[in-house]
């Protein structure tokens, strides 16, 4: 007997997801046939607002393309910027541009611990995790001034030196976060239904992945081994010792298996970034923003974020403003091509943890 | 044995005494009804606010939170202002839904938990009737719920309400089984359906010490099962809210959800009451062999207390696992009861009936 498919809204608000994104599903029973994502709740023209922003005034757009984790846009622009200018960064901002950067990715973990779960029914976790990770952002407002939004990377260093007695305060907040780590993983990944609900659900084809563009920790749960830090290192990743782990299988189970242990070689990271900075300046004065004029070219860089590698191409005309700022970010491909992909065939229980898995930002995808 | 102080059936010998003496007979079998009605009402909407209370300060210790803590002492007000909110609040009238059965749904599903209540002996002597088929009835009746659930979703005229509901029949009538099995053990055990009987055969030791390995496999099969059958975590498909917004009640609103909402909750307490009144010997007190000393400061603690002890035990349980587990999937929820609980439990009653045959129990 063949059922009649029914059309079903799922969304547009999900659990754990930050923004607005509809996903339009047909249905035949509880199995999708067909899904089409409807983007646009969030559009703000972030891209030609910039060109009408002088080089230092955009920071304030870039750290909202992707709520949980502005730092890598930031440090791509900011590394565009040098780029097409030329101009040095002291190696001790390369450090605490480093930290701050491997600091956003453990919160931005943290709460996708919390989304991953609370798309399963287990919103435990979330609340342990996103309370954990205000301890970080406590860090963030010491070290920025802003908890979440921080303008903190900027082209030429980076705004505030580290204030004093900094140092301790991060190395005591990781070694509480690896303590809890555990209890996570008893909860989440001890768990058999937590097993069962994510094992051999909404699987990336090894092969589709490269073709499809699939970056960041869904390609590592494929088992290719992919990370910009290491492939392309920028700032001081080449002089850091970390492993990028790999997942076989593709599915949900093995991209949460890549995050769980890309978590601890953060901190792994941080620990090492705080032994070794060296003193020294941290920030090469950039002349009178408003009067700061770009040599002509273009610069493109490329900056590993918690959804995978974003990249940013910045076109100058020799002016004060960019003639044009291009932002690709990984959720783009993920939650528009790569989800619309990967939900034909699942059951309906399975969408948010798909979308969750993937890493979908709905106000990266609509920059 | 209890002591006689802490005994309700003086109480209510009483209350039938007096009333008989100046009223005639038909008058004062209604009074009776009329006070029972009274009495179950009240400690339903009590029950209710308090559940909800309870589950929210247990789900906010799990989660490392407070809890509410501002309306009243403990923030033990906060359910009593938001159930006035829900009876002041607005009834959205669904175009296009079906106004009769929509309307009849919430009233199906909280009839069936207050019949349920019914039957159970909350105390020594105090029960509203003690039907020589108790445990019978309780089954028979707590089912009748599901059809308020189906009815619901069909009337609702929502897509998501349909999927919850449908959900929700698949999950009940299967977990309909397991529960019946496993409480068909004690049955087999105490040799009687009677909840009165059930409880006194347990005197000299609860059903889930006296019946050992048996008894404890169908205890877990029926904590399982249950938590199944109320709809709630890991089993809450019905009203998933990340997938479902909110299942089958998704289109109700005010003192139509309440009931829902309500209904939910007294039905926890209602599983969890027969558990404890199966299994754990309802409203006896503990007792340990010949330890006479033990055996008698133990009587001192009043038979409520220990009903309503056991009965919190089992609740505790049943949020522990709400918020602590993920949610299974349809497929998977319906593989574990076909495919472990319902053969396990068959192949259980089948140990039981040997095991009583032989005598092999703790008498």
């Amino acid at each position: 007997m063949r059922e009649k498919a029914t059309t079903l809204y799922i969304g547009p608000q999900h659990p754990g997801i930050t923004g607005n994104m509809m996903v339009r599903v047909k249905v035949e029973g509880d199995t999708i046939v067909k899904a089409t994502t409807e983007v646009g709740y969030l559009h703000r023209s972030f891209e030609k607002l910039i060109e009408k922003r002088n080089w230092l005034q955009s920071f304030t757009l870039l750290c909202r393309f992707c709520v949980p984790e502005p730092d890598p846009v930031e440090e791509s622009y900011a590394r565009a910027v040098e780029l097409l200018e030329g101009r040095e960064v002291p190696e001790r901002a390369k450090y605490i541009r480093v930290l701050v950067l491997e600091l956003a990715r453990i919160a931005s973990y943290l709460l996708w611990y919390g989304g991953q779960s609370a798309s399963l029914g287990l919103y435990t976790i979330g609340q342990w995790s996103v309370g954990d990770r205000n301890y970080i952002l406590d860090l963030f407002e010491e070290l920025t001034g802003g908890r979440v939004y921080h303008m903190y990377i900027w082209p030429g260093g980076v705004r505030r030196d580290l204030p004093k007695g900094f140092e301790n305060k991060v190395l005591k907040t990781m070694d509480y976060l690896e303590k809890r780590l555990d209890d996570y993983d008893d909860l989440m990944f001890d768990n058999t239904i937590f097993r069962k609900r994510t094992q051999g659900v909404g699987i990336i084809d090894k092969e589709k992945a490269v073709e499809w563009g699939v970056v960041g920790p869904p390609l590592r749960g494929c088992g290719i081994r992919s990370d910009i830090r290491i492939d392309d290192p920028y700032e001081v990743y080449n002089k850091l010792d970390f492993v990028v782990p790999v997942e076989e299988g593709g599915d949900i189970w093995a991209r949460a298996l890549v995050r769980r242990q890309e978590i601890r070689q953060s901190i792994r990271i941080i620990r090492q970034v705080l032994d070794n900075i060296p003193a020294g300046k941290y920030y090469n004065k950039i002349p009178n923003p408003q009067k700061w004029a770009l040599p002509k070219g273009d610069a493109y860089t490329r900056t590993e974020a918690v959804r995978g590698e974003v990249g940013m191409y910045v076109v100058s005309d020799g002016g004060t403003h960019p003639r044009r700022a291009h932002f690709r970010g990984a959720a783009y491909v993920h939650a528009i091509t790569l989800l619309e992909n990967l939900l034909v065939g699942e059951n309906i229980s399975d969408i948010a943890a798909i979308m969750n898995s993937l890493g979908t930002c709905p106000p990266e995808i609509e920059r | 044995m209890l002591l006689e102080i802490f005994s309700f059936s003086t109480l209510t010998a009483n209350i039938d005494k007096s009333l008989h003496a100046w009223m005639a007979p038909w008058l004062a079998v209604v009074t009776e009804l009329v006070i029972i009605g009274i009495v179950f009402l009240l400690f339903y909407a009590v029950l209710g606010l308090f559940l909800v209370y309870l589950e929210r300060k247990v789900c906010a210790i799990i989660q490392n939170r407070i809890g509410p803590n501002r309306v009243g002492k403990w923030g033990l007000l906060q359910t009593v202002a938001d159930f006035i909110k829900l009876i002041t609040k607005e009834l959205i009238p669904i175009r296009n839904a079906d106004s009769f059965l929509f309307n009849l749904a919430p009233f199906i599903v909280i009839a069936a938990s207050f019949m349920a209540m019914a039957a159970i002996p909350f105390a020594k002597g105090l029960h509203a009737i003690d039907l020589n088929i108790g445990i019978f009835y309780i089954i028979a009746v707590s089912s009748l719920g599901v059809v308020g659930i189906l009815i619901a979703g069909w009337s609702s005229n929502s897509k998501y309400s349909l999927i919850g509901a449908m959900r929700s029949g698949a999950q009940i009538v299967s977990y309909e089984l397991s529960v019946g099995l496993s409480l068909l053990a004690v049955v087999v055990f105490a040799g009687t359906m009677q909840l009165s009987a059930i409880v006194e055969s347990q005197a000299n030791g609860w059903w889930i010490f006296k019946g050992h390995i048996p008894a404890l496999i169908a205890f877990i099969i029926y904590l399982i099962a249950s938590t199944a059958e109320i709809n709630r975590g890991p089993f809450d498909l019905a009203e998933a809210e990340s997938e479902l917004t909110a299942g089958f009640h998704t289109e109700y609103s005010g003192i139509k959800f309440a009931f829902f909402f309500l209904a939910e909750y007294i039905n926890m307490f209602i599983v969890a009451a027969i558990a404890a009144t199966m299994f754990f010997g309802g409203w006896m007190p503990f007792h340990i062999g010949h330890w006479d000393a033990f055996n008698r400061v133990m009587d001192y603690i009043p038979s409520v207390v220990w009903f309503f002890g056991k009965t919190f035990f089992i609740i505790y349980l049943i949020m522990w696992f709400k918020w602590t587990f993920p949610r299974l999937r349809i497929d998977q929820l319906l593989n574990l009861e076909w495919k472990y609980l319902l053969p396990l439990s068959l192949m259980n009653i089948v140990i039981i009936a040997f095991v009583v045959l032989m005598g092999w129990y703790f008498h």
